[in-house]
This record gives structure tokens, sequence and C-alpha cells, in this order.
């Protein structure tokens, strides 16, 4: 705490009444009701957007950046998410939605393609062939499944992916190129992402593995959808659509895998099924496996929270367009120059993903172990019902709330009534 | 004093919940701040005498125990009990059947690989009575 809110996921408290619906979940319990509001966690949370999804009242929503921030710039790229794709009916082109994302006020628009399209032949041609990776190799693209990894698997973190992610690869070739080309500093291009979800703004703002990110800002596709569809209607540029198959592939659950043509792969998706697999692989139990593709959202980032379809729809018209695609091949010279991307850093993890020990009760044994001991005395005498009224969201977690001195004021009411019972007998 | 002590009810054939107690076991030391290279081996300690549990024995119970030094894990069966122990010790001994070894067990390295784990590890088993293991591991002094 104390430092800057950095989390793209808040509360609107005036619309929270309380409803605890939020708080069953939440993969990391970061959530607790504390006066009838929910609140956030900030240490726990990992941006998945889960709550905003589940809510009913709309009380949860994302930070996302405003588009008068492109002003800022001399100089402005739009990098949208691949899943935008799916976003419109299929008669329209590709070539047509990106020319109306430019039509926004960018002076250009980059396929994340650039980025997938490297990020998947390297990892195939390349890393998956090395021989001294830790098995299964567990793909970084999607930043709430790092973090989860971070605070609940650290010991997997040896199996990510060192390579950054396809939108920060993309980035960096963009501003370089435009730097070349325009003949402007990069300090005065502002590349911005088209975002289909909270984790990727907040990895912007505190980036996983890399000391700073190439993107500026992100608009949440959700909000400027409207402003694309009003700009619709016309496809006379020349350079965009330049998706490939594979990197079309990428945004839905199963297509990372697909796109390298790995045979012994999961491809897991939605974040409480990527835990259950991840704790499997916690104990050793799949190192049969050379590739697992998780991803927070249920479908993959088509199912992210800030998009339009919903994922079915969504993965349909994708597909539509990858079938009418040939297969990429890229040159020796092609492949080498990736291959020299990565070693020499420019598009790999450098920064250490450090584990975070958020879960532990006391940084002092001794005492953690006393805390422990009282969780399970305070445990005993509640009802097991992980009912959520009191605002936590198990019985283990009040007690733990209890003990951490966290929750001085709530009661639990299966208890009191009982208790109230028995007095009346 | 200082310790604190969590038992596991194991059933017989019940592969459905196999790894439960091994996976509960890991968030408790997670919680108690427990260094990760300890929780890892103990982790896998647990996951494999809970397995063996399930395949080998009638049922049983895991037992473990944290104090500030170290860390306890007994576990107790009713039975069949284990003939030759010395030979169930070897690596890649099993007993398995084909079946148990479609399922991706019956290596024979559970027990090798307890014992690697483990700072100390005693296993004692008796025909018809059963088998109890018992293991310990260490915490880095001074946490
Ligand atoms: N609790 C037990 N009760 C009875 N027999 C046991 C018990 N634990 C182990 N055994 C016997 O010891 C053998 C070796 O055990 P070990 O755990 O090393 O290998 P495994 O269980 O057969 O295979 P793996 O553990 O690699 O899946 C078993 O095949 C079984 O015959
Ligand atoms: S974004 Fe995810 S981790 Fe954060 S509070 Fe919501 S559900 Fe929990
Ligand atoms: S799966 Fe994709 S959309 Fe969902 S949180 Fe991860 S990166 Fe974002
Ligand atoms: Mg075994």
């Amino acid at each position: 705490m104390g430092e800057e809110y950095k989390h793209s996921v808040i509360l609107k408290e005036d619309r929270c009444i309380g409803c605890t619906s939020c708080l069953k979940v939440c993969p990391t319990e970061a959530i607790r009701v504390r006066e009838g509001k929910a609140k956030i966690i900030p240490e726990r949370c990992i941006d998945c957007g889960e709550c905003i999804k589940i809510c009913p009242n709309h009380a949860k929503s994302a930070i996302t950046d405003d588009l008068s921030m492109i002003k800022k710039f001399k100089y402005t790229i739009a990098i949208p998410s691949l899943t935008i794709y799916g976003q419109f009916p299929s008669n329209i082109s590709i070539c047509e939605m990106l020319n109306a994302i430019k039509k926004i006020g960018f002076d250009e628009v980059v396929e994340d393609t650039v980025g997938a399209d490297i990020s998947i032949h390297l990892i195939k041609e390349y890393l998956l062939k090395k021989s001294d990776m830790n098995l299964p190799l567990i793909n970084s693209s999607c930043p709430a499944v790092i973090r989860l990894i971070q605070m609940r698997f650290p010991d997997l973190i040896p199996n990510i992916i060192d390579i950054e992610t396809p939108l920060e690869i993309t980035a960096r070739i963009a501003k370089k190129e435009a730097s070349r080309r325009e003949n402007i500093k990069i300090e005065d291009i502002g590349v911005f992402f088209i975002t289909p979800c909270t984790a990727r703004v907040t990895s912007i703002r505190k980036p996983i593995g890399i000391s700073k990110s190439y993107v500026d800002g992100a608009f949440s596709m959700k909000e400027i959808y409207g402003e694309i569809v009003r700009n619709l209607g016309d496809c006379n540029s020349s350079n965009m659509g330049t998706s490939t198959k594979e990197s079309l592939y990428w945004p839905i659950a199963g297509g990372q895998a697909a796109a390298l043509g790995i045979e012994n792969y999961l491809a897991v998706d939605g974040i409480h099924d990527v835990i259950r697999v991840l704790e499997e692989v916690e104990l050793g139990k799949l190192e049969d496996v050379d590739f697992i593709e998780c991803s927070a959202c249920s479908g993959g980032c088509v199912g992210g929270p800030l998009v339009i379809q919903n994922s079915f729809i969504a993965k349909n018209r994708i597909m539509k367009y990858a079938r009418k695609m040939k297969e990429t091949k890229h040159t020796i010279e092609e492949l080498d120059s990736f291959i020299k991307m990565y070693e020499s850093g420019l598009i790999r993890l450098t920064e250490k993903i450090e584990p975070k020990s958020v879960m532990t009760l006391d940084k002092d044994i001794v005492k953690s172990i006393q805390k422990m001991e009282l969780v399970t005395e305070i445990l005993k005498s509640l009802p097991g019902l992980d009912c959520g009224v009191c605002g936590s969201p198990t019985c283990r977690a009040f007690a733990e709330d209890i003990v951490k001195g966290e929750n001085c004021k709530a009661v639990c009411i299966v208890k009191t009534m009982n208790g109230f019972k028995n007095k009346n007998k | 004093m200082g310790n604190i002590a969590y038992d596991f009810q194991i059933e017989k054939d019940d592969f459905e919940r196999a790894g439960e107690a091994s996976s509960k076991i890991k968030k408790i030391l997670r919680q108690l701040g427990i260094d990760s290279g300890i929780i890892r081996r103990v982790a896998i300690a647990a996951y494999e005498v809970e397995i063996n549990l399930v395949i080998h024995s009638l049922g049983g119970t895991i037992s473990i125990s944290i104090d500030p030094k170290s860390i306890m894990i007994i576990a107790k069966d009713i039975g069949p009990g284990i003939e030759n122990v010395e030979l169930a010790m070897k690596e890649g001994y099993s007993t398995a059947s084909d079946k148990i070894r479609e399922m991706g067990f019956g290596a024979g390295m559970g027990l090798p690989n307890m014992k690697k784990c483990a700072d100390s590890f005693y296993i004692e088993s008796i025909i018809g009575k059963g088998t109890i293991i018992t293991m310990k591991m260490m915490l880095k002094d001074g946490e």
C-alpha cells in the first residue's frame, strides 16, 4: 500500500450494494465487503477482471486512458488487440476496421500481428528446441496469469517463457520504425493499445519482466467501439491487413498451441481452471507436457472483460478470416533476426519475475505459526458455510482476517443466529 | 508449544481426491511463510506418500506438524503392509498393476523420491498390520 494505485480495476462505490457476488469469483481472495461496500486489497489483485464480469450492478470498472491523451504526442500509433477482428460482422473487412480506427485520430495503425508473428516463430523454431528449458513451458502473454503465478505458484516462475508479449514487441518495432521513417524522436511518439482487458492496462503501468513498457496508454475496446463503428465505411489504405493465419489464432483459447504446431500441449482458459492445472504442474505431474497455454479469460482473449462480442461469436468470425489465409513461412535470415532480437534482450524479459508472498500470515515463522493456531481455533467455531455474508470470501478467510486484525467489526451472522436459537430453547 | 498440526484421512482407491491433502499442506506452508525450496520438497514427499496410500494401502492418515525448526510428516496406514521394504525402496521397483501404470503411476520412484526430499526418513512395515513412514525436513536455521 502507500504506493500509487496502479491497478486498472476499481470500484464505483455509489453503485456497489455489497451483494458479495464478486467475493467468490476473485481467484486471489482480494475482495472484502466492509461497511456494505466491496473493497479490493491492492497487493492481492491480479487485475483479471473476473469481478467486473460478474458484478450485476456494474460497480466494478476499468480505469483506462482517455482518448484526449493522444494529443500529448507529435505522432501517434494505435495497436488494436487481435481480438478486434472478432468484434464486427464478417462483411466488414479487416482493412476497413483498421481504417476506421485510424480515423479516430491516429497517424498510423499497426497490427499486433507483428509481435505475435515474431513471438510464435521464436517459440516454435528456437525456444521449444532448446534443451535447457523447464518443461512444461508456460506462455507469458496473459499478464493476469503471470501475476497469479507470482502470488500462488512461485515455483513455476522458471517455466514462464521469457519472451515479451506480442504487444510489447509490436510497440517496440512500431516506435523504432516510425522514428526512423518520420524522423522524429522516440519520446514524441505515442503508442496506444486498444485493449480487451484490464490485466494488460496494468501491465503498461506496472510491467512484469521489463523495466518500462513501450506502450504509452490503453483505451478500452468497449469504450471506443462506438467511435470505430461511426468511422467504418472505406478502405483505401495500402499498408493494412497484414495479419497472418497464426497470429489470428493467438487470441483464441487453444490458438497459441495451434499456431505453434505443438501436439503435446494443454490449452487452459478461465482463471479458475488455470489454477487447477497449475496446481497439478506444481506437483510435478505434468513434466511430460511441452507447453501450457494459459488464459485468464474463458475462451482466451476474445473472452476479455472489455470486449463487445461474446467469445463464441468473436471466435467464429476470427476463424473465418484465418481460414482464408496461408500459413506463414519465414526465411532463415528472418528467423535469425528474430533470434538476435531475443538474444540481445530487445524482446526478452530481462527483469526477474519476483515471487510475491502476499498470502503469508506473518514474516516471522514463530508468529505465523501462532497466528495459524489461532486461525484453526477460530475456524472450529465457525459454521463452514462460506456464505460470504461476513464480508470475507470464506470462513477461513474470515478467521485469517480476524487474526491479521483486518476486520474488527465484521460478525458471523450464522453463528450469532445459532447462538440466539440455542438461548431460546 | 509453538507447533501446529494437521491430519488428513486418505481413502483407498480414492483417485478423485488423490493429491488434495498434499495441495492443502502446500497452501498451509506457504501461508506460514516457509522457504519455497522446502515447500517444494515437502509437497513432493507428501504427494508421493498420499498416492501410495491411495494405490497400495487399505487407507490411512497423513499427519503433518510444523514447528519453527522443522516439519514432520507421518503417514500411517491400516495395511496390507510391505513384504520386503528394502526391495520397495529400490528405484524402479513397483508392484503396480498395468492399469495403474497406464494412469501414469507405478514407476517405482515414490519411496526413493520421498527419501531424497526428506532430511530424515524412516519406514516401518508389518504385514497384515500396516506401514508407517516418518519424514522430517529441517527449516533453515535462524528462520
Ligand atoms: N503404503 C503402502 N502399503 C503397501 N505397499 C506399499 C505402500 N507404499 C509402497 N508400497 C509398495 O512399495 C512399492 C514401491 O513404492 P513406490 O512409491 O516407490 O513406487 P510405486 O508407487 O509403485 O510407483 P510410483 O510411486 O513411481 O508411482 C509399491 O509398488 C508397493 O508395492
Ligand atoms: S480483478 Fe480479479 S484479482 Fe482483482 S479484485 Fe477483481 S477478481 Fe480479484
Ligand atoms: S486472457 Fe487475454 S484478455 Fe484475458 S486477461 Fe489474459 S491477456 Fe487479458
Ligand atoms: Mg508410489
